[in-house]
């Protein structure tokens, strides 16, 4: 269950700038909020910020050009 | 399958490219120089019957294999039943030579990511990715072969390191892999592993396709990493990958190049299919010269 809740959070932080902001200004209070374990919490706290950052940046790019086209139409 | 050439044996790799409406022209122009196509699937589940008439049109002139994106196989939650059932209505009408997937979560919590990311490398979501291929397999008839996504950020939560995580998934699903060598590259320049290394540790009986592809520098906090866009020519050190690959893999190999977007003329896609047969046809020389050196 705690699995599921560590993706939900990911996915979250991922796609949602505002509560990525959140996070970043506060990781543990956060990922404690979202009910992650003592291990995810300590996890979380020491993320790899660059990578949080650009992660976040190539999905909005990707999901900006996938949005209302289709790649390959036949 | 093996070929005889001149009293030599030889692996009959094959080299295609993933199917862009852009590029429909150039690719139905130039069936005579490649071999495969790959279309992605999820974009026709829902397509008009006319888009489907037309992939089974192109599957009759040409081998065709169905690539899925929005699956999110890799994770410890279950599989949408309903996205399993489109890829196997999809497959079941175009009969492609194999369906392939991303080792990648997609969604967590009702949120949507929109696009491929790297699980946390848990028990958890091994466990997840073996249930769900198993899944998969049952619904659409067939297991996906599964495809090493590219990364910006280790992901948080790992247990496991990536190559380590790939080949515990592997042998617990019914699944093969194709093995994408510029996510490879992508991934040992970001997190400094060595790409070959990674390479040998892959059960090479189990690799049946590659993707080949281009990216970029992207940097953020002073920090750069190698983005995987798709956007970019395939560069040397992914053809020097092929080439050991194709040293050591067993199995005939269906290799495709990747492009969705900035497309330049067809002439140098072509070319760069061309630059991967020669950098295969190295490796393959290269393995049987070892094979008959272990005989002699």
């Amino acid at each position: 269950m705690s699995a599921a809740r560590l993706e939900a959070f990911l996915a979250k932080i991922y796609v949602d700038e505002d509560s990525r902001e959140r996070f970043l200004a506060d990781p543990r209070g956060e990922a404690a909020k979202a009910g992650l374990n003592e291990q995810e919490i300590g996890a979380l706290e020491k993320i790899d910020r660059a990578g949080l950052i650009l992660t976040a940046q190539s999905l909005q790019k990707k999901r900006r050009r996938l949005s209302g086209k289709k790649s390959n139409q036949i | 399958m093996i070929i005889e050439n001149g009293g030599k044996k030889l692996i009959r790799d094959r080299v295609g490219l993933g199917w862009r409406r852009e590029l429909a022209v150039g690719v139905l122009s130039h069936l005579d120089r490649i071999d495969v196509v790959e279309v992605i699937a999820d974009d026709l589940f829902d397509a008009p019957r006319g888009e489907r008439r037309a992939l089974r049109a192109l599957a009759a002139q040409t081998a065709v294999v169905l690539h899925g994106v929005s699956l999110g196989l890799a994770s410890s939650i279950p599989v949408k039943t309903k996205l399993l059932e489109k890829t196997a209505r999809l497959c079941e009408e175009v009969n492609p030579e194999h369906w392939s997937e991303h080792l990648a979560f997609v969604r967590g919590g009702g949120v949507e990511i929109g696009h491929l990311t790297a699980p946390p490398r848990t028990e958890a979501t091994i466990e997840g990715a073996a249930s769900n291929l198993e899944r998969a397999r049952t619904v659409v008839g067939s297991a996906p072969l599964v495809e090493n996504i590219a990364t910006l950020i280790d992901p948080p939560g790992s247990d496991y390191d990536e190559i380590d995580w790939i080949n515990k998934v592997i042998d617990l699903s019914p699944s093969d892999l194709l093995l994408d060598l510029h996510n490879l590259h992508a991934n040992a320049t970001n997190f400094g592993y060595d790409a070959v290394e990674f390479l040998k540790r892959l059960p090479a009986e189990r690799i049946i396709a590659v993707h080949l592809a281009g990216g970029k520098w992207v940097e953020a906090l002073g920090e750069r990493r190698l983005l995987d866009d798709h956007l970019h020519d395939v560069p040397d050190v992914v053809y020097r990958l092929l080439t050991e690959l194709a040293a050591v893999v067993p199995n005939p190999l269906t290799v495709i190049l990747e492009r969705d977007g900035a497309y330049p003329p067809i002439e140098v896609l072509l070319r760069q299919l061309d630059r991967a047969r020669e950098a295969l046809a190295e490796g393959r020389l290269r393995q049987f010269e070892q094979i008959e050196k272990e005989a002699a």
